[in-house]
């Protein structure tokens, strides 16, 4: 009862703390870029008071560096928390968001609309990207057929549908090689240019997503467990699992076909949540969406600074700091286990 | 119904008959600002003569400064690198980063539609108040003439432009027709060694069949639909080409490289000497070095033993 108290309020702390590392993160990025903007007239913009900025610096902060914030922010929640329940449904600590075809799908789908485009289907490439991330999780279900019920049959028909969407990804390029520096920067990720009308509805969709994935996350909990135990619980963990993943999958499309493929988001920040916290995944999946968005947000910062006037691809930013502070947090964690 | 038109229209047809005449028009070559011109597919509104432009785009650099606006360049791409005289800096053309190129405070971003985004980038600048051209990579000579007389009117330059672009088809014709030959001649572009190549129907391939020479990538012509074929090694042998011009040559690839291929020695280009390389960047801008590929190709082909 004591034991339970403690954590009660500890996790409350944690989920604060991970706001609050959210709203400091989100300030350094509205107030760092190529331009230089002072930062009290950002905040005084921002906060809608009389002496802030005006004419093309405001429609700077307001129109371009804002709008690429808060889409960083929300395809970092995206990817970190589908991370997190695609770990819990598949028991598998090495399972991305990407895992079951969505990000293969979501590449067909992109280079369709980059190759056939010419100009008019350009403009598709987040609906055509969407669907394919959606079709290609779709098609791995029926692949898995009644056996869905078993993870890993699951995981290994995600990885035939994606070599194939892959495959066949590959030919299209090799047809249409104007096209591959297009597909290839959209493959590294990017939110360079960001505006309001993504932002609504990559967050529109990824809310719901998040909303029911936080709703149902005490019962994820149930599936780190074998299906039998679950069931003792009074959890159908095939239910569960098929709701998570189509809400897992339907934020990952999203913030895929926002912005392109970020990799390393979706694996780092779950774990490094759990090190930190060492808590079962699903009792933090607030704390990790507020940590991923964090963390997208910085690197989206490094993206465009660090080499300014040039773009980083994000994607290499996530990989090159996520990777050895994941190392880190793997050792402690493991020390700390012994 | 139609004759409501028709004095009007006389009217205008007249006008635009004697306007050469007009000694207003000794002055027409001057732009007037504002300025609507369509460029690359999309129309764009030029407020007052820009003093501060952003190149996004090495072939529009070299334009620009060859028409004479060079001054009004405010700074170019980090591929942009010639003529030395240009402003060069790290932005990129490929992925144009909104936010640097605002923080200069240009009044006209030349941009590439290749160029990631170039549609939102495109809208963002705008909604700066930074008028944008978009450029697109010509087809034809033609077109390329078009882009540079499109920069002549938009930087008030228009008479320096179509001075630039005449000089070019005149001397391009030229080289031509002192170089031409009856006898067929076969060849090769290698963009890479991959055997990457190009098809008479790109830019580039074009110049190629200007001077009548047959390109073995034709061939190959519905395997890309942009005309970017890669051919297959064998398929290259068989083909024989008799003359190679290496695209590479940045990359490392020379005659020795290509002829210590496996199977390559026997090719005839080989085995009489006849493979280039080809300068940098010049093959694939559309600028006023346009002349210097053809100059090249033609003294390449003075050389060729058969």
């Amino acid at each position: 009862m004591k034991k339970n108290q403690i954590d009660r309020v500890w996790r409350w702390q944690i989920t604060a703390s991970a706001a609050a590392a959210l709203l400091i993160a989100c300030l350094l990025a509205v107030g760092f870029g190529p331009v230089n903007l002072n930062f009290g007239s950002i905040i005084r913009t921002l906060l809608g008071l009389p002496n802030g900025l005006e004419n093309e610096d405001r429609t700077l902060l307001l129109e371009l560096r804002l709008p690429r914030v808060v889409l960083g922010a929300i395809v970092g929640a995206a990817l970190a928390t589908s991370g997190a329940v695609y770990q819990s449904v598949f028991r598998n600590p090495l399972a991305d968001p990407y895992l079951l075809g969505a990000a293969s799908g979501a590449g067909l789908g992109a280079t369709i609309a980059i190759t056939n485009g010419g100009g008019n289907l350009h403009a598709l490439l987040p609906i055509f990207a969407f669907l394919g991330g959606v079709l290609a999780v779709a098609a791995t279900f029926l692949v898995a057929g009644r056996l869905f019920a078993d993870p890993s049959t699951l995981l290994l028909a995600g990885i035939a549908v994606g070599s194939f969407a892959t495959a066949f990804q590959t030919y299209l390029q090799q047809r249409n090689s104007a096209a591959l520096r297009q597909v290839y920067s959209w493959i590294l990720g990017e939110l360079t240019v960001a505006n309001w009308d993504v932002v609504k509805w990559a967050g529109f969709y990824i809310f719901i997503a998040l909303f029911l994935l936080i709703r149902i996350s005490k019962v994820l909990d149930a599936l780190m467990l074998s299906d039998e135990e679950a069931y003792s619980l009074g959890v159908s963990p095939q239910k569960i699992r098929l709701i998570a993943v189509a809400a897992a999958t339907l934020a990952t499309a999203t913030a895929v076909s926002a912005s392109g493929l970020i990799g390393f988001v979706g694996i780092v920040v779950p774990h490094l949540v759990r090190g930190l916290t060492k808590r079962a995944t699903n009792r933090s999946l607030l704390s990790i969406a507020f940590v991923g968005a964090a963390f997208l947000v910085l690197a989206d910062l490094g993206a465009r600074t660090l080499l300014s006037p040039a773009e980083l691809p994000i994607g290499v930013i996530t990989a090159f700091v996520g990777a050895p502070f994941f190392l880190f947090v793997l050792r402690a964690r493991n020390r700390g286990s012994q | 119904m139609f004759k409501k038109f028709a004095r009007p229209t006389a009217l205008l047809v007249t006008a635009l008959l004697l306007a050469p005449l007009s000694p207003v028009n000794a002055t027409s070559t001057a732009t007037k600002y504002p300025l609507v011109i369509s460029s690359g597919g999309y129309s764009t509104t030029i407020s007052k003569k820009p003093t501060r432009i952003i190149s996004l785009s090495p072939s529009a650099t070299e334009s620009l400064f060859e028409i004479g606006a060079g001054k009004q360049v405010l700074a170019v791409d980090s591929l942009s690198n010639y003529p030395k005289s240009a402003p060069i800096t790290e932005l990129s053309a490929f992925e144009p980063n909104v936010e640097a190129i605002a923080a200069l405070k240009p009044d006209l971003v030349v941009l590439s539609v290749d160029a990631m985004k170039s549609m939102v980038v495109k809208e963002a600048l705008e909604k700066l108040k930074i008028s944008v051209l978009m450029e697109q990579a010509p087809e034809t000579l033609s077109q390329a003439y078009k882009e540079i007389e499109v920069l002549g009117a938009v930087t008030d330059h228009t008479s320096d432009a179509k001075k630039v672009t005449f000089k070019m088809a005149a001397l391009i014709k030229s080289i031509v027709n002192r170089t031409k030959k009856t006898v067929k001649i076969t060849f090769f572009h290698e963009l890479d060694s991959t055997l990457y190549s190009v098809t008479s129907d790109t830019f580039i391939g074009r110049v190629y069949k200007d001077f009548g020479l047959v390109n073995i990538a034709d061939k190959a012509a519905g395997a890309d639909s942009y005309g970017y074929p890669q051919l297959s090694a064998e398929y290259l042998l068989k083909a024989d080409p008799d003359v190679i011009f290496l695209a590479d040559a940045e990359y490392g690839e020379s005659a020795a490289t290509v002829k210590n291929r496996a199977g390559w020695s026997g090719v005839t280009a080989v085995s009489k000497k006849n493979v280039f390389a080809l300068p940098n960047d010049v093959p694939s801008r559309w600028g006023p070095r346009l002349v210097d590929f053809y100059r090249y190709v033609a003294a390449c082909l003075t050389k060729v033993k058969k």
